[in-house]
């Protein structure tokens, strides 16, 4: 025990920094919240305790939460598995050995360096503005576009499309499982003369499924947590007619706007506890649908 | 060697840490003898300048003292605002409006000045109204920065264009809201369509609270938190913009519906969709730069029966905070910053008329062209405005919002008028119940 506390005491003070930062700045705010969610807090004055009001408030009364979680899980549902299909497509271009590799890698993955700025937020409301950028290239083929932002049917597409755009992270991941898979296998499978899509169901898709699990799983996270662009393009709100507000557009709203710091907390927990839930799912889900080389330990 | 080398590392690993910690102890501020006070406000670039502009000014003429200025834009403004309360880190001086002050008011955050009237804080030449509007229970919490009201800003240009001017088809400080569409309908047409007549004030909040109290309710809010607006003046006042869309004179719904609130570089006027925008006074100036052609201004439309609706009120309150230790300083700051005239010239009328008299006779002179033509405006409303009514209960501001919502809605003809004014009052009232 002694000797232990000596062996690994130096790394505990060269932590510390780190320690410190994590207590104080990740761990202490989310058990404050907490039990922030459980009072009336108004941030002037001492946060009141009120049991489950606040939830009990958001499950019947609550019709904006109902809206915020529609457009949320629709986002989820619908960006994670366009951009993943997308990102194994560009990684399977970019794996058959093309020259310049390096280069497009790195132009492929700006975006996803980009993707959460106010900038690129910004941009992209120029891009799908009535007379922007994709409007003019439309009616170049003689279809009048849209008002993309304004318009409830469309502007969360607009986002969903912006967050495909960023799929650099999930297809380094992807080239680097497909480089993993062994040659031979391809090989021996062309020898047996097996088609291509069959050589992709068979033997890239298995082989891949460790890395397309967790692919799933951090976009999925992610894309839970979308806040910076469509805070931006629905200028703080949601709007238009609340068709972006995200769970984490309305509980800061609630926070910041109308300083209601306990039912925005009650509202940043119900997220992470939806967050847990659909993770717990893909874990257990993975089973029967992840297969990992040399079987499972 | 090993031993010696992990030795080595930790006592470097100690040296770094003992730095560490000895800089963050040189951060603590030694005692000074200057009182340091921060003034926090939401700006924009001119105003941010003008504002450090009396700031130096300021510390120039006070030695003993320290103003220290912090800006951000006013989406970020109340956001900041508010952790900095939750941290008991507030500036000394704050800037309120006088929609939102009552809540920081009722919460405690800001503090009364009534205990340094006559002394270090000089209220003798100050409006009666300006001072009346800071007061709360009968304690002074806000001190006005300049006056401001509703004010419609059109394009002198494009309205001559349709052979219209003032006194010519067009009375800046009677028009109704037929003239509204028949001048935006003549606009449009003799502008061939590239520029609509008038912005579409379906979901433009200020435009909606003055048709309220041209439809002869004083208040929107009872005493004890009820929403006093019926539904049929929600409908009507939807209705009435109906009918000036449909004549072709502003932008389509759709279009319109994504202008709702926006910031000054997307206003209408200033991009040129539109020939009338309609926001406030103090931002004339604002436009005016923005914009080649020379904007001119009028009230907002009223009825037939031309009962007052828009009312002067405070652009923005300066308020002394819970948080100031020095608050003898900052209550001089503030002082001088509605009483000097030197520091109303750099201010100008960007924040709004000056409420002390005096300051305001100095300043005459002085005025640019555009801030002249503001001047006048006020002159020429002074028998055309209701009263002030009292300061908006906690709620007002998500009612504000709420009706943008819903009045977005209408815009793009998701709901009915009727369906959606229903759904706008209920919404009011379960706010201010929740609020209260």
């Amino acid at each position: 025990m002694l000797s232990a506390c000596r062996r690994n005491g130096p790394g505990y003070i060269f932590l510390t920094p780190w320690l410190i930062g994590f207590l104080c700045l990740t761990i202490g705010p989310i058990l404050i919240s907490l039990y922030l969610a459980f009072t009336r807090y108004d941030i002037v004055n001492p946060p009141q305790w009120v049991g489950l009001e606040n939830f009990f408030y958001m499950f019947t009364m609550d019709e904006r939460f109902l809206k915020a979680i529609r457009v949320t899980f629709t986002y989820v549902f619908l960006s994670v598995p366009c951009k993943l299909v997308f990102a194994l497509l560009v990684a399977m271009i970019l794996d058959k050995g093309i020259r310049a590799i390096g280069l497009y890698r790195s132009l492929f993955y700006l975006p996803s360096i980009l993707g959460g700025s106010i900038a690129v937020a910004i941009l992209w409301k120029q891009l799908f503005a009535f007379n922007g950028v994709i409007n003019t290239l439309l009616s170049l083929i003689g279809i009048t576009g849209p008002y993309w932002l304004n318009d409830p049917d469309y502007a969360l597409y607009t986002l969903v499309v912006l967050s495909m755009w960023q799929f650099g992270s999930p297809m380094l991941i992807f080239l680097a499982g497909l480089r993993a898979i062994p040659k031979e296998l391809y090989e021996a499978a062309e020898i047996d003369a097996a088609s291509k899509p069959r050589q992709f169901f068979s033997i890239t898709l298995p082989l891949l499924s460790p890395v397309i699990f967790f692919n799933v799983t951090l976009q999925m996270i992610e894309a839970f947590k979308a806040f910076s662009s469509a805070f931006i393009i629905s200028r703080g709100d949601g709007a238009p007619m609340d068709s972006l507000l995200f769970v984490t557009v309305y509980l800061y709203n609630e926070a910041f706007a109308y300083l209601r710091m306990g039912y925005a907390s009650a509202l940043a927990w119900v997220l992470f506890i939806i967050i847990a839930i659909f993770t717990a799912i893909a874990f257990i889900s993975s089973r029967y649908w992840v297969y990992y080389e040399g079987g499972r330990s | 060697m090993k031993h010696m080398n992990r030795r080595q590392f930790i006592r470097t690993g100690a040296t770094i840490l003992g730095a560490f910690a000895a800089s963050s102890i040189t951060v603590i501020p030694a005692y000074a003898s200057k009182s340091r006070i921060r003034h926090f406000w939401w700006g924009n670039p001119g105003r941010d300048k003008r504002t450090f502009g009396v700031i130096s000014l300021f510390n120039k003429k006070n030695p003993d003292i320290e103003v220290i200025g912090e800006t951000v834009a006013f989406a970020d403004y109340f956001a900041k605002l508010s952790t900095q309360i939750a941290g008991r880190n507030m500036p000394d001086v704050i800037q309120q409006g006088y929609g939102t002050f009552i809540e920081y008011v009722r919460r405690g955050a800001v503090t009364p000045l009534d205990r340094y009237t006559g002394k270090l804080l000089d209220l003798s030449n100050m409006d009666k109204a300006a001072i009346r509007a800071g007061t709360v229970d009968g304690k002074l919490y806000a001190l006005s920065t300049g006056a401001n009201v509703h004010m419609a800003l059109y394009n002198k240009r494009l309205y001559e264009a349709a052979g219209i001017s003032s006194g010519k088809g067009f009375d800046p400080y009677g028009w109704t809201y037929d003239d509204v569409k028949r001048i935006g309908v003549a606009v449009s047409k003799a502008n061939k369509n590239s520029v609509y007549g008038t912005d579409d004030n379906t979901a433009n909040y200020q435009n909606f609270s003055d048709f309220v109290t041209q439809m002869g309710i004083a208040r929107m809010f009872s005493d004890d938190g009820k929403y006093l607006v019926p539904v049929e003046i929600v409908e009507e006042y939807w209705h009435l913009w109906k009918l000036v869309r449909e004549s072709g004179a502003t932008p389509p719904g759709k279009a319109s519906a994504g202008l709702v609130d926006p910031p000054m570089s997307e206003w209408g006027i200033v991009t040129g969709l539109t020939a009338t925008s309609y926001f406030w006074s103090n931002q004339l100036v604002g436009a005016q730069a923005l914009v080649k052609d020379e904007i001119n201004a009028a009230m907002f439309p009223n009825t037939s029966k031309k009962i007052p609706g828009s009312y002067i009120q405070p652009s923005q309150f300066i308020c002394l905070t819970r948080d100031s230790k020095t608050p003898d300083a900052a209550i001089r700051y503030m002082n001088s910053f509605v009483n000097d005239p030197e520091i109303t010239d750099i201010l100008g009328l960007e924040r709004g008329i000056p409420e002390n008299m005096l300051v305001r006779r100095a300043l005459k002179p002085k005025v640019t062209p555009t801030e002249a033509k503001s001047v006048e405006y006020f002159e020429k409303i002074q028998d055309k405005t209701a009263p002030l009514p009292p300061p908006y209960p906690p709620g007002a501001n998500e009612i504000e919002k709420t009706f943008m919502r819903i009045a977005t809605g209408v815009l793009l003809e998701r709901e009915t008028i009727p369906g959606a004014a229903k759904k706008f009052v209920k919404q009011a009232s379960f706010i201010l119940r929740r609020a209260g």
